[in-house]
């Protein structure tokens, strides 16, 4: 009696025991499925957090782009300047009009400002202030707005900067650089007076490749760059100021 | 009995085995859910560095709208019902008063839409800030400077000098500010030595303060030429502006699919630690410059790990953060003078961390604007620095300021450059200067910590 019991037992437990396994089997091939797409979604989430980690970086290198600019104005290092800029990038600096490529940047520094290199008792150091960078959604194209202080043997100078960048294999390159002037004086009298007006293409050599993109008066005129941001709160593009700035009835 | 044991073993044999592929994927799931929960924390950070990088537009974007008249957009920066502490004229309240303040300091007209009028100069730059956000990611602040080139043509001239410190809101997403207390220091004229005679104002009210007053009064304080520092916001508790990941080594993961994520995850958090660090030490460096501008020579070389050094022009080197302390007393008293102005503005940063966050090194510009005893000195420099990461807090390790130049305020930079200090003979150096040269009109290029960023090489100098 106790025989066929105990195989009906035994049968039963192994019975039970061979349904545990393949439920437990099953129940892990479905686990393991579910699992596999939880990886995938982990993946996923690290991957999108890379991408605002990379633009965070981003931000930086434009702005190490942007200042190493600044630091080689003040002692001319002109080849390491012009390496800055991509192979068809472009520079417009002031009323000279627009000089294209690598090359036609490095014309523009070294015929137009002066040999390479540092020179005792000329001081040109091209301050950069107040950096705004903008990385685009595309994370291969970025603008900045930016102030050059200058503080020179020949005085002060202000003026602003609103440049295209581009990432190419990884690294940042400036694609334009516009950079309008405001406020240029001597030092004695400042800003006061006998201040000194914006560039035009003939003022010195070499000739631009292309006429100035806008034509504008420098201090005490009045020019606005438009800004390449909207409103960081309202999200509203620049209003157009009045026609009226820069005139002595603006406000009458 | 034997068969059905045995059934019952060989059954036991196999359940222990099925218990034992679930024991695994039991710890594979603990594996995932540490996973998630670094994830949000990743996330969370993430937005908190972009927090800061948020806040510095909003105050670099006030400075380009000022600059120009768009004072209508100006005020829009603030909420609805912010304060506007100005000077010592008061509170304004509200995006359309703070409007109207603006316009008015700034030479503007309510009448017109943005814009200023023939020979106005607007120009307040804004430098040099210190964020700190707030755990909740909610509330933050910040302490910027405002360096203003301001006046009418053929008229009158100014500098400005202010400090800002600025609370700020986010308002469903987006970042404002709500309160900003700008700590005018001077307005002093360009001619007759600058700021460096000016005398204590009979009024400290301004104009515009005395014909468009403020809706409520603000605490008094002194300006320049009396000695006042504006109270830090990062004065309590844990400095968390200066603050990142502690270094870490990374861990070795389990080869397989959930060890592949770890790995992946274990390179953005390094990623996100070194960007910031960036802010941490941009933050530090600005503090630096805070705590100089008025004497506060302890606070600053407490910023220095225990080894740090510091060296300024040909002064020599000096080591330990009491040495440096010391070092930093010999510009001036404890807290300054009536009259004495040591005003260190912090801009232009290239901010280079490590690939393991331990250490860091940064070039920055420093422009000087000094008086002492009725005399005003410029000076221009360039800083090369080395910061170390102290479990979570960025320090210096190596401060060192090479002089471009020092001038005169009288007849300026050109017209009567002034040498460099050599090494004090009270409190003489630890180490002779690590770099023999002259200031200007002599020429020097500062050795760059960093190869060229586009083509790679090394900066040695380029020479006609």
């Amino acid at each position: 009696m106790s025989k066929p019991l105990d195989i009906l037992t035994g049968r039963l437990l192994l019975a039970l025991t061979l349904v545990g396994v393949l439920l437990a089997v099953g129940i892990s091939k479905v686990s393991a499925q579910s699992a596999d797409a939880e990886l995938q979604a982990i993946e996923k989430d690290l991957n999108t957090l890379g991408t605002r980690i990379t633009r965070l970086q981003d931000l930086t290198d434009v702005e190490i782009l942007q200042d190493t600019y600044g630091y080689f104005v003040d002692k001319a290092q002109w080849h390491g300047l012009a390496d800055l800029w991509t192979k068809d990038g472009t520079l417009e600096i002031g009323g000279k009009g627009v000089f294209l490529g690598k090359d036609r940047v490095f014309e523009y520094m070294h015929v137009g400002l002066g040999p390479i290199g540092p020179r005792d008792g000329l001081l040109i150091d091209h301050q950069q202030f107040q950096c705004l960078p903008t990385i685009h959604d595309d994370g291969v194209t970025a603008e900045q707005r930016c102030i050059a202080f200058v503080m020179s043997s020949g005085g002060w100078g202000h003026n602003y900067y609103e440049n295209d960048y581009v990432k190419e294999n990884g690294v940042w390159k400036f694609k334009v650089l516009h950079g309008p002037f405001n406020m240029y004086s001597n030092y004695k009298e400042g800003w006061i007076d006998h201040v000194i007006v914006n560039t035009f293409p003939e003022k010195f050599p070499p000739w631009p490749d292309l006429p100035p993109t806008v034509i504008y008066l420098t201090y005490p005129s009045y020019y606005v760059e438009p800004f390449h941001y909207p409103n960081p709160v309202t999200g509203k593009p620049m209003p157009t100021p009045s026609p009226r700035a820069g005139g002595m009835a603006f406000g009458k | 009995m034997t068969f059905p044991l045995r059934g019952f073993s060989v059954s036991l044999g196999i359940l222990c085995m099925a218990l034992a592929g679930t024991a695994s994927a039991q710890s594979d799931a603990a594996r995932v859910a540490t996973l998630k929960t670094r994830l949000a924390t990743l996330a969370r950070e993430t937005t908190q560095v972009e927090d800061i990088t948020r806040i510095q537009r909003l105050g670099r974007a006030f400075g380009y709208y000022t600059d120009k008249g768009f004072f209508g957009e100006a005020a829009d920066l603030f909420t609805d019902d912010a304060t506007f502490q100005w000077g010592n004229d008061g509170v304004y309240k509200g995006k359309a008063r703070i409007k109207e303040l603006l316009t008015r300091q700034g030479g503007g007209s309510m009448k017109e839409v943005a814009g200023l009028p023939f020979g106005r100069l607007n120009l307040r730059m804004q430098l040099q800030p210190v964020v700190t956000v707030a755990d909740d990611g909610k509330t933050a602040h910040a302490r910027w400077r405002e360096w203003g080139l301001l006046g009418q043509y053929k008229e009158a001239i100014s500098w400005g000098d202010a400090i800002m410190e600025d609370d700020y809101l986010k308002d469903n997403g987006v970042w404002k500010i709500a309160a900003r207390h700008y700590y005018q220091n001077f307005v002093s004229p360009y001619s007759d030595g600058g700021w460096a005679r000016l005398k204590p104002a009979s009024s400290l009210v301004s104009k515009v303060g005395q014909e468009f007053p403020a809706d409520a009064k603000a605490d008094a304080f002194p300006m320049f030429p009396l000695p006042y520092v504006p109270a830090y916001h990062y004065a309590k508790g844990k400095l968390t502006a200066i603050m990142s990941d502690a270094p870490v080594t990374a861990p070795k993961r389990a080869d397989d699919k959930i060890g592949k994520l770890e790995a992946l995850a274990d390179v953005k958090a390094l990623a996100l630690s070194r960007a910031r660090s960036v802010r941490a030490i941009e933050n530090l460096q600005a503090m630096y410059g805070y705590y100089i501008d008025k004497g506060q020579w302890q606070l600053a070389s407490q910023l220095f790990s225990k080894d740090g050094s510091y060296e300024f022009g040909q002064s020599g080197v000096y080591i330990s953060p009491a040495h440096i302390e010391k070092a930093l007393g010999l510009m001036g008293p404890k807290g300054l003078e009536a009259g004495q102005l040591n005003n260190y503005v912090m801009v232009q940063p290239i901010i280079n961390i490590d690939a393991d966050n331990r250490t860091a090194k940064a070039r920055w510009r420093s422009d000087v604007l000094l008086a002492r005893a009725g005399k005003g000195r410029w000076g221009g420099g360039i800083y090369e620095n080395e910061y170390v990461n102290d479990n979570g807090t960025w320090k210096f390790s190596k401060l060192h300021y090479y002089v471009t130049f020092w001038g005169d305020y009288d007849e300026g930079w050109t017209a009567k450059p002034i040498p460099m200090d050599p090494p004090n003979k009270e409190f003489p150096p630890d180490q002779p200067p690590t770099l023999v040269y002259e200031s200007f009109p002599k020429t020097h290029i500062v050795p760059f910590h960093y190869n060229n960023p586009v083509t790679g090489a090394p900066l040695p100098g380029e020479k006609e």
